[in-house]
């Protein structure tokens, strides 16, 4: 119980990485609800909270890491311009970046499509498949389930981070982490499910897909 | 009223702990909605076989933001640490010293054919098991490969950190570990890792709780130089 606690204080403390010196870190909830109300600090805590999530989103659909920067700054500044548009009672700061984070993504596929007809001989292009513009899906599950992955409180964001991302059996997290075969097997389908309800929480309403 | 198959029994059938049979076989047959909720899950985990891992922006991007936006900068903190420049580090040399000796520790043990992982668990002599804190994953820095994993165990001697690394390239020189602090001013080398191997290093007190917490693998010369070769591979952050 001891080491589940002090994993857990762990874990929470994780979800936004940098604290404010007294309260602890806003949660994600406290950040949507002061984002809403333009608190000029909570820009940064998104900033915090969300900015790995979508610069990674914005990478694997791009390939590109000024243009994952560039679309990053651009969903940060439209987001803080726009932010009468946001609901905080109708879902997560996050889910909503990640929608303009799509929304940009596909500006700049499509622009990179004009460009690279612009730039190419028409007729060499004729016939041949249409430059890709829409964001995979698949890409966007990864680093959606990578995030929230990340965000879970621990002992269970470790042991399915031994599964996921380093292949380990039940028995090998099970030694590993000291802890009961029953208890981590019943963490990997509560995380399992978890990670299915978050996704469909982001993906759900969303659609551009 | 149709009873549908809890999630529970969904999530074992998708991990594959238990085959469907039974009457619960023959509902999933016949219902579209238990079929989908576990086709979801196996979804989830088809796409969790590949996971990315999560990187930062560089730190500009937020300067780039507050200017956009005629923001105070300083109301955030950067999310990517740069390295600190060791050469402007007061006691750089002496804070190396320490380092120096646990490597020293954990080459005695090397030598003595144990590997370095298992030399510098000799370090911990408490009979207690040391239990696992947290764990993080390290990834390349742009431009480099390899991938790694920092345990911060919580032991009855203190914290200790369990590095394991994989596809460092077997480069001339040696690797070595880092604990940078989050401040970007101040760094703390931990010794040498055999990348070969896992290697588990105890940290001073109050490290991790002084921001401490960038675990930075680097690839050094045989120089004779103690500083930091700014030639960093793999990094990760551990928790607050």
């Amino acid at each position: 119980m001891t080491v589940e606690l002090l994993a857990a204080r762990a874990g929470l403390a994780r979800v936004c990485a940098v604290a404010s010196a007294e309260a602890g870190p806003p949660s994600p909830a406290e950040i949507s609800k002061a984002f809403a109300e333009g608190r000029p600090d909570s820009l940064a805590d998104a900033y915090r909270c969300w900015s790995s999530l979508i610069f990674t989103l914005a990478l694997r659909a791009l390939g590109n890491r000024a243009d994952a920067e560039d679309v990053t700054q651009q969903v940060f500044v439209s987001a803080w311009r726009g932010r009468a548009n946001f609901d905080p009672d109708s879902g997560q700061l996050g889910a909503w970046l990640t929608g303009i984070t799509r929304h940009r993504i596909a500006d700049r596929l499509a622009a990179r499509g004009r460009d690279l007809r612009n730039t190419e001989v028409a007729a060499q292009l004729a016939g041949e498949r249409p430059a890709v513009q829409v964001v995979d899906d698949l890409t966007v599950d990864r680093v959606l389930i990578a995030d929230e992955l990340d965000r879970l409180g621990d002992p269970r964001r470790t042991i399915l981070k031994l599964a996921f991302y380093e292949d380990c059996t039940y028995p090998q997290i099970a030694e590993r982490l000291d802890l009961p075969l029953g208890t981590v097997k019943s963490h990997v389908r509560r995380g399992l499910l978890h990670l299915r309800d978050r996704l469909k929480e982001v993906t759900g309403d969303d659609t551009s897909r | 009223m149709t009873t549908h198959l809890d999630d529970d029994l969904l999530a074992r059938w998708a991990l594959g702990d238990e085959a469907p049979d039974g009457p619960a076989a023959d509902h999933l047959q016949s219902c579209q909605r238990c079929a989908g909720s576990l086709a979801e899950l196996r979804q989830v985990l088809d796409a969790a076989g590949d996971l990315p891992r999560l990187e930062s922006p560089p730190a500009e991007v937020w300067s780039r933001i507050t200017d956009e936006l005629s923001l105070d900068p300083d109301r955030a903190e950067p999310t990517v640490i740069p390295l600190p420049d060791a050469r402007r580090t007061p006691n750089a040399s002496v804070r190396r010293f320490r380092g120096r000796a646990l490597v020293a520790a954990a080459a005695v043990a090397a030598v003595l054919g144990a590997g370095v992982g298992v030399g510098a668990t000799l370090i911990v002599q408490d009979d207690e098991k040391p239990t696992v804190q947290a764990v993080v994953p390290l990834s390349a820095l742009e431009g480099r490969s390899g991938t790694g994993t920092a345990d911060l165990l919580k032991a009855a001697s203190g914290e200790q950190l369990k590095v394991t690394a994989s596809g460092l390239a077997a480069a001339a020189g040696y690797y070595e570990v880092w604990m940078i602090n989050t401040d970007g001013k101040r760094m703390v080398s931990l010794g040498v890792l055999d990348p070969s191997s896992a290697g588990t290093f105890q940290l001073p007190a109050q490290l991790i709780a002084q921001g401490y917490r960038i675990v930075d693998i680097s690839l050094e010369p045989d120089d004779g130089n103690p500083e930091h070769s700014r030639n960093s591979i793999i990094r990760g952050t551990l928790p607050a």
